[in-house]
């Protein structure tokens, strides 16, 4: 990744209320995570299939669209997903911090 | 005797026929179809036709080259001559001798060839000297099993070696009876040799037998033996199972070689068939078709590209996904911001200030986010531009206004309202920035005024960290501070320029040619009675010192432009020596000059003086003044309203007006910043939501919401109501305009300000 990526990323990671930040690469394994290892685990498998899913049907329903971004929004969190063909990157954020 | 002689004719025949190893296959099937027979004979048939049907499916096994013979040719005796000499014996070999100087026959060898002569040191079990051998040892009978084995290896090849002994023997036999003939009788009749030979032969075989017959009975004898004697058991030894060594070969041992190979890969494949993965595939296999056919158009262009093309290829990717990566964080930040700051969100969209309704002719600036650069502290905000093309992203110049401590750094930043936490682009200088402009058509080019005054254009989209031109050189820039720069509209040729004024009194006119700047002056800023005498009689014409400038919004061809004397110039490009207007605006330096957006006349000032003054165009004379207590940095006409303008200064206020609603006073007057510490500097509108952003002197930029009241529209008259708002506006501000032109010049109270209560 280039530096100007990283910047970003560190700059994501000191921002109010970003509880962590997960990098899963195009097999779904995670290469970069602030989490510990098994919460790391279990969002990269959990999201990547959600991602997967919520792709489905945005495509379904219109085979030229796509799905760009996805948002989970929970009690505790809220789940940002920006899922790529590539990679997907996941951020937890706790707004309410 | 006439049976072995019957075996050698058909061994004859047979070589006659097909020789060498087929006949002697058929030899041995011969031989055994005559023993079968014979039992045949014996066994007087029974199942005889069970081995008749086995034995005839190996008669097939016939040479198709073999000699058919008739009976009678089987049954013809054929001679054959054997004669005793040794044809290969030398008979005049001689030897040259010395001592009788001549050569001397050698005397014949003997027909005798000794091969190998061995002494045994075997016995045989039945000779006496092997029993008394035995009972001299001990052994009782037979030997140990130990022993034996050697003895009867011993044995064995005693007895193997007695066979070609015997075979010689024959021989002898027969070369003795050869030559006893021979000394005898030469003349014997050969028929008689032969029988002797047969005879002798014969007698060989004879000998064989019996000896072997004796080593049966020995060993048939032995096992009796054993078990009355010792308690061992011994191993039986077969003597009549034993081959002539002639005819083995050699056995191959036998291995087992087993190799295990890697299984082939498997792999399970499990798939939904989706709509969208059906138009996928589709969409695939038609960019394959497209750029097959493409392949076929190139083949007549050549394969160079190809090769390029390939090497590029991973670092494009590579680039290519860090570009995505960095797409998608920097979204995910803005989402980020988005929850950190989803009140104020809210409020930038939603907000409109209830308390508004009660009051009359008043209103309120909603701060909203503090967008700064954390590098940048110590710089005040020398511009801001909103970008043409997305509402919500905005350029922030960096320089200083302080002229004695100018820093030799600056940059030009982009936030987006998206992200108040860090600019989306930053552009760093050695020099601090004193201006910029979006191109409006192409909005990633930026070109930015330096306090060095020299140029540089900027493309956002690629590499956007170093400048696509930048003015190098001393004759190829301003000398002094740049103060406004503005893109004009494109060249006849479309060649893409801008405009640029300084405060050494140019106007320049930039050409982005295909490297480099393309400079002309357009008007030099001489005063008009500035004519000074210099040293020896010389005259220099002084220059005012250009600090703002204007372009007409619909005629590209007038511009105004502010001097630091306080006059504003009314100049056309097509006459770069003559004004077309003067105007004694102010005492002090002119900061900004801005035309109404809905009527092209009218335009604002604001200065250094503290004021801020309305002017139609050619009117000497301002149609107002305002007073705001310190000097104003900004003045701008609001893009929603005809007579709604803001204004920044340095005592940290911001002032809207509304001339429709007040003439006299500002409807808005607040502190943005501390008064002691910041000084506001620059501020800017929106052009589509109501909120406007303005900078101060400590590298922050604030943006406030306008009140309901700030952005009052014109309500359509009952009888109108098709009017759409930009007639409405300019209605308004016609009628504003009639009213204070209908005085005389002198009743607008010329230059006697009045002054706010601030």
């Amino acid at each position: 990744m280039s530096q100007e990526v990283e910047e970003t990323l560190k700059r994501i990671q000191s921002h109010k209320g970003v509880v962590g930040t997960i990098v899963v690469n195009n097999e779904g394994i995670p290469v970069k995570s602030t989490l510990d290892n098994t919460t790391t685990v279990q969002y990269a498998g959990l999201m990547s299939q959600l991602s997967d899913k919520a792709r489905s049907v945005v495509r379904d329903l219109d085979p030229s669209n796509d799905l760009t971004f996805l948002r989970v929004r929970s009690k505790k969190h809220e789940i940002m997903v920006a899922p790529d063909k590539d990679f997907i990157l996941i951020v937890i954020q706790n707004p309410t911090d | 005797m006439p049976n072995k002689q019957l075996q050698q004719q058909q061994q004859l025949q047979q070589r006659l026929a097909g020789g060498g190893a087929g006949g002697d296959r058929r030899k041995g099937s011969k031989l055994k179809i005559k023993s079968v027979s014979k039992s045949n004979i014996k066994d007087g048939g029974g199942d005889a036709d069970d081995f008749d049907a086995w034995i005839k499916s190996r008669q097939l096994l016939k040479p198709d080259d073999q000699l058919e013979l008739t009976e009678a040719e089987l049954a013809e005796e054929v001679t054959r001559v054997l004669t005793t000499t040794n044809t290969n014996v030398i008979h005049n070999l001689v030897v040259y001798s010395f001592k009788d100087s001549a050569f001397v026959q050698v005397p014949i060898a003997g027909n005798t060839v000794t091969l190998m002569q061995m002494e045994g040191s075997a016995l045989h079990i039945d000779s006496d000297e092997a029993k008394i051998q035995m009972e001299e040892m001990g052994e009782i009978g037979y030997p140990l099993p130990t022993l034996t084995g050697s003895f009867i290896e011993t044995e064995v090849e005693d007895r193997k070696s007695r066979i070609p002994k015997v075979e010689e023997e024959e021989e002898e036999g027969e070369e003795k009876a050869a030559k006893q003939a021979k000394e005898a009788d030469e003349e014997m009749p050969e028929e008689e040799l032969e029988g002797e030979e047969e005879e002798a032969v014969e007698e060989g075989a004879a000998d064989a037998e019996a000896a072997a017959a004796e080593e049966g009975g020995e060993t048939a004898g032995a096992p009796t033996a054993a078990p009355a004697t010792g308690g061992r058991k011994r191993k039986l030894l077969n003597q009549f199972n034993f081959c002539e060594r002639s005819a083995l070969t050699y056995t191959n041992p036998r291995r087992s070689v087993e190799t295990q190979t890697i299984p082939p890969p498997r792999s399970q494949y499990g798939a939904n068939v989706l709509q969208w993965k059906i138009y996928d595939s589709y969409a695939e296999d038609f960019e394959q078709q497209q750029k097959e056919k493409e392949k076929k158009d190139d083949k007549r262009g050549g394969h160079r590209k190809d090769v390029g093309a390939k090497k590029l290829d991973k670092a494009a990717e590579a680039e290519l996904l860090n570009k995505k990566y960095l797409k998608a964080w920097q979204i995910l930040e803005r989402m980020i911001n988005q929850n950190i700051y989803e009140e104020i969100a809210n409020d930038y969209r939603y907000w409109e200030d209830p308390a508004d309704e009660y009051r009359e002719q008043e209103g309120t600036l909603l701060p909203l986010w503090k967008f700064n650069y954390d590098r940048i502290r110590k710089l005040s905000v020398t511009d801001l531009l909103f970008n043409p093309m997305y509402y919500d992203l905005f350029a922030v110049c960096y320089g200083s206004h302080e002229f004695m401590k100018q820093p030799n750094e600056g940059a030009i930043c982009f936030f987006t309202v998206k992200n108040p936490s860090y600019p989306d682009y930053i552009i760093s200088t050695e020099s601090g920035v004193m201006c910029c402009d979006i191109h409006p058509t192409y909005p990633f080019l930026v070109a930015i005024g330096m306090y060095d005054g020299s140029v540089a254009v900027y493309n956002l989209r690629e590499n956007y960290e170093k400048p696509l031109y930048l003015s190098v050189g001393v004759h190829n820039k301003h000398s002094e501070c740049a103060w406004e720069i503005k893109w004009g509209p494109d060249m006849a040729d479309g060649e893409i320029n801008f405009y640029s004024v300084s405060t050494d009194g140019r106007v320049f006119n930039w050409v982005l040619m295909q490297n480099d700047f393309m400079i002309t002056t357009i008007t030099t800023l001489f005063l008009t009675n500035g004519i000074v005498e210099g040293p020896d009689g010389t005259e220099v014409q002084l220059r005012s010192c250009g600090s703002c400038m204007k372009f007409h919004p619909t005629n590209p061809e007038i511009y105004l432009v502010g001097t630091e004397e306080g006059l504003i110039y009314k100049c056309s490009i097509a006459y770069s020596s003559k004004y077309l207007m003067t105007y004694n605006a102010h005492h002090l330096t002119v900061y900004r000059i801005d035309f109404n957006r809905y009527n092209s006349n009218i335009f604002i000032s604001c200065s250094g003086d503290w004021r801020v003054k309305v002017w139609e165009d050619m009117r000497p004379e301002p149609l107002f003044i305002f007073d705001l207590g310190s000097s104003v940095g900004d003045v701008k006409w609001a893009p929603f309203s005809s007579t709604v303008f803001a204004a920044c200064t340095n005592e940290g206020k911001v002032f809207v007006f509304d001339l429709n609603v007040n003439k006299y006073k500002p409807i808005c007057v607040q502190a943005v910043v501390p008064k002691r510490k910041n000084k506001l500097t620059r501020l800017v509108f929106n052009e589509n939501l109501p909120f406007l952003i303005v900078g101060d002197d400590k590298s922050t930029v604030t943006s406030l919401k306008l009140s309901p009241n700030l952005r009052l529209m014109v309500k359509p008259p009952k009888k109108q109501q098709y009017l759409d708002q930009n007639t409405l506006q300019v209605q308004k501000l016609d009628k504003l305009l009639s009213l204070v032109r209908e005085l005389p010049n002198d009743m607008i109270v010329p230059d006697a300000p009045t002054t706010t209560k601030s």
